[in-house]
């Protein structure tokens, strides 16, 4: 293999790699309330749009740098995440799954639809000074924003595993993911749980959203692609462990690359079809996932 | 005359952990066969097993001469094997005679009958086991007693020629055990091979001809159930001394 | 013939007096209202237009009559759809969240015949519910294996990427769509061909209800270990269901390819149908033979009224989501519970409702 085609082997792995950063971000939240809470929520990727336009909002109205203002927009959905599940997903919890499916589903809908209202279905984006720059190094690209957001990533998920494995709400949380009877024998409140679980779920849809508002247009239906690779994330990864995710999540992004790159034919509106052919082998051949328990 | 029922070498392993291991024993036709052992033992996996619900890790198993391990559940019932589950499983949206019609609709090839004489059978099979007066009720408003009728209705509606009982005394009263016991006995009577997985000893000792005993997933003893009750290693490992000399003193194996 | 004495699997429960008296009301007003429907459509034939039966004559604004017939058509449609959904949803109790991809190949089946191997339409759409069957049967094998939510995800990615693959796909119009020659003066045709199917998926849900099969489904549903310990196949049963449902489904999608004469991926492969179907069966009751009739007819109506188009069409979706939700959390079961005599709409059947799944 020539010098050139080995730099643009590794150009498309470093590609990969950062696409799979923002896989493991879209998908850090949505593993922990399917982990612990057993949804699916389909409404996940319109967090992520919340998030999108709350940071293009502070960007353009406010000229607030979108990196700088990732925890707004994670507190921001940490509230109305916090509220959907405490008053609306709360009440169907008990019910069979499939239930809890269409309800998200349904929330999906509503918020998609209240975007287009307010923001109608232009697209926005987010340009910042430093947008189309990037490193180089050998020959090899590697554009900032994308950069930061693969690290940013990391940093989310190894936040959130600390949070799971060194506070005592963490614990909480794991304790209610594991047994939601025993949590509740030793007083352990279901109900806030439940709620605090999607609402840090919800936070990292925020911050994912912030992320993507850097290097993807914005528009009402943006996030709606990512629920479906939110969901193969979490089948190829498996279920349970943060590292699952990340592991999900990388992989994901290096496959849609190498694929796309290497076999001739499959372009990129073939994204979603590489995504099902994923997860039909994998559940097929594998259901537990790479590094997860079966769900 | 190969025996009815025969399991060889069979092994089950659940991550590291074996369930079973090398499990042999055979069960002639026309037996009522205890298999008792503390929790734990493998007695539920050893039916699952059997049944088609598992498959086997080792060994094999066969029934009337054929191998069965390895056969989907469906195919095991249509063999002939019937089984009920510990936690009933009833179909909670139909009747109890809805319930039993599905044990005839189905099962095994004896069985299989078309929708109008299945509902005839159904109606014999809860007539046996005295749910006939609530087969028009849902599974909803049934007592726990009758919940466990209903599972061993449903599993008798497939014309088995082998049934498998899980625990069916399990949280009954005395009088229900008796009842339930009259029950086997007249399943029994009308040819069905059984294999009972008990905790309840006044029914081991009363209704089964021969005991196999399980511990940690593998075969510790084998006779009738007075043999097997004084058994040493069965003492040690499940019974108890305070059983042993209550039986010893009593003659008969005490309540419970 | 099943149990001639229980009460048919269509109601769960024995009516009261007042039950049965409503239902009687309900079906007369239907019956009624289906002759009217039934009829419409023949004063749009254009031999009627054309003989002396001059539409003015009569009475009738032919506009408007043409516009409640594409109405009805679109209400028949959705009645396949939802009923075909709830062989495989409500009865088997595996929730397929893609079934659009079956209609979406039924009608490129339909499409491509008419379009580009210049097949006439009464050879072409016999072959859209075969399509669509021989792909359910494929994909169902290894799909059916999967429950829950994962049959759930698994179906709707089918559903999205099934549309996407033939998007790419040139020969079979690629992004441009497919053009099935237009028929003329055809609205009654289309009418009848929907209702046509509409009435052969709720005849096969009767069929099934009343039959081994129907038994053996709902026994998968209700517990699907117990069942194969029974005796059921269930791995055959699931994927005949499956097959079954999309068939149905695929045999509607190539009524609506010729009738609407153009298809792309977007219009035949929309997800929103998919919540659509699933809604309108669990709104009516899933599982029961006219639930998912009686949620299709409701809902679509409610959607055409709302929707005028454009702005309103924002709304009528919204409007659609807050419905799924107050469904779900409110009446689970469908309004036919409610006709059943077993339930009365009251706040007190919501509370209890809603006490049931809450945490």
């Amino acid at each position: 293999m020539g010098g050139a085609a080995v730099t643009l082997l590794i150009q498309q792995v470093v590609l990969g790699l950062m696409l799979g950063g923002v896989y493991v971000a879209v998908a850090i939240g949505f593993s922990l309330v399917w982990g612990i809470l057993n949804i699916v929520n389909l409404a996940h990727g319109a967090l992520v749009v919340v998030g999108m336009y709350t940071t293009w909002y502070l960007f353009s109205h406010f000229g607030l740098d979108p990196f700088l203002t990732l925890p707004i927009a994670a507190l921001a959905l940490f509230v109305i995440g916090y509220i959907l599940q405490r008053g609306v997903i709360n009440r169907v919890i008990r019910a069979p799954l499939f239930f809890t499916l269409l309800l998200t589903f349904g929330i999906n809908l509503v918020l998609i639809n209240l975007f287009l209202v307010w923001f109608k279905a232009d697209f926005r984006s987010v340009t910042t000074s430093y947008s189309g720059t990037g490193l180089v190094v050998a020959g090899v690209t590697v554009p900032y924003v994308r950069l930061a957001a693969l690290v940013i990533a990391l940093l989310l998920a190894g936040a959130v595993g600390l949070f799971l494995n060194r506070t005592r709400t963490g614990f909480a949380i794991q304790a209610v993911g594991a047994d939601k009877d025993a949590a509740q024998l030793v007083g352990i409140d279901l109900r806030h749980v439940y709620a605090l679980t999607f609402a840090v779920g919800a936070a990292c849809a925020g911050v994912a959203g912030g992320l993507l508002s850097t290097i993807q247009a914005i528009s009402p239906t943006a996030g709606e692609p990512y629920t479906l690779q939110a969901f193969v994330v979490v089948i190829l990864g498996g279920l349970g462990r943060v590292s699952a995710t990340v592991v999900g999540g990388l992989l994901f992004g290096l496959i849609e690359v190498l694929a796309q790159s290497q076999v001739p034919g499959l372009g990129a509106g073939w994204s979603n079809a590489i995504a099902f052919a994923i997860l039909v082998l994998v559940l097929v051949l594998r259901p537990q996932g790479l590094l997860g328990r079966l769900a | 005359m190969a025996p009815f029922l025969e399991l060889e070498g069979v092994t089950k392993r659940f991550g590291g952990v074996a369930a079973l291991d090398a499990v042999s024993f055979k069960v002639p036709g026309g037996e009522i066969l205890g298999l008792i052992g503390p929790n734990g033992a493998g007695k539920t996996t050893l039916l699952n097993c059997i049944s088609g619900v598992h498959h086997l890790d080792a060994g094999s198993i066969s029934f009337d001469g054929r191998r069965i391990s390895g056969l989907p559940p469906h195919q095991v019932a249509r063999l002939g094997i019937g089984r009920t589950f510990q936690v009933v499983k009833p179909f909670a949206s139909m009747t109890v005679r809805e319930n039993a019609a599905v044990g005839a609709l189905f099962g095994s090839s004896e069985a299989r009958l078309a929708p109008r004489a299945a509902f005839t059978w159904a109606d014999e099979v809860l007539e046996l086991v005295g749910l006939a007066p609530k087969a028009r009720m849902t599974v909803g408003s049934l007592t726990i007693p009758d919940r466990k009728r209903l599972e061993v209705a449903r599993a008798l509606a497939t014309k088995p020629r082998l049934l498998l009982l899980d625990e069916v005394m399990a949280g009954l009263n005395p009088v229900e055990v008796d009842e339930a016991l009259e029950i086997v006995r007249k399943v029994h009577a009308g040819g069905i091979t059984i294999v009972l997985i008990e905790h309840v000893m006044r029914v081991v000792v009363g209704v089964c001809d021969r005991v196999i005993v399980l511990h940690m997933g593998r075969f510790l003893a084998e006779g009738t159930p007075h043999e097997v009750l004084q058994d040493r290693r069965v003492i040690e490992a499940y019974l108890g001394e305070k059983y042993a000399q209550r039986a010893a003193r009593g003659g008969e194996a005490g309540r419970g | 013939m099943s149990d001639p004495e229980a009460p048919p699997a269509a109601f769960s429960t024995q009516p009261s007096r007042a039950g049965r008296r409503l239902r009687r009301v309900i079906l007369v007003a239907f019956l009624v209202a289906a002759v009217i429907v039934a009829v419409l459509p023949l004063t749009l034939t254009e031999q009627a237009a054309d003989a002396n039966l001059d539409p003015a004559t009569l009475g009738i604004d032919f506009a408007i009559n043409k516009s409640i017939v594409r109405a009805e058509t679109t209400i028949a449609m959705f009645i396949a759809l939802a009923a075909a959904w709830n062989l495989i949803g409500g009865l088997t109790g595996y929730a397929a969240f893609g079934n659009v991809a079956f209609f979406g190949l039924g009608a490129y089946t339909v499409g491509f015949l008419t379009d580009k191997q210049h097949l006439s339409f009464a050879l072409a759409l016999p072959l859209a519910p075969l399509v669509a069957a021989v792909f359910a049967a494929l994909i169902g094998i290894p799909l059916l294996r999967l429950r829950g939510h994962y049959f759930a995800i698994a179906t709707l990615g089918t559903g999205v990427a099934v549309g996407e693959v033939i998007k790419n796909i040139d020969a079979f119009g690629g992004g441009t769509g497919l053009f099935p020659p237009i028929l003329r003066h055809a609205d009654a045709l289309f009418f009848y061909l929907m209702a046509a199917t509409a009435a052969l998926a709720v005849a096969a849900t009767w069929l099934v209800l009343r039959s081994r099969f129907g038994y053996g489904l709902i026994a998968i549903r209700e517990n699907e270990e117990a069942a194969s310990v029974l005796g059921v196949n269930t791995v055959a049963y699931k994927v005949a269901a499956f097959t079954l449902a999309a068939a149905l489904t695929g045999l509607a999608g190539g009524v609506f390819a010729q009738w609407t004469s153009f298809i792309d991926q977007e219009s035949v492969f929309p997800i929103q149908y998919n919540v659509q179907m699933i809604l309108m069966a669990i709104i009516g009751g899933a599982g029961t033979l006219f639930g998912p009739v009686a949620g299709a007819i409701v809902l679509e109506w409610l959607i055409l009224t709302l929707a005028g188009g454009g702005t309103n069409a924002v709304y009528a979706q919204i409007g659609l989501g807050v419905l799924l939700a107050v469904t779900v959390i409110f009446v689970p079961r469908g309004v036919v519970d409610f006709f059943g005599g077993s339930s009365k709409l009251s706040l007190a059947y919501l509370r209890r409702s809603l006490r049931e799944t809450s945490v």
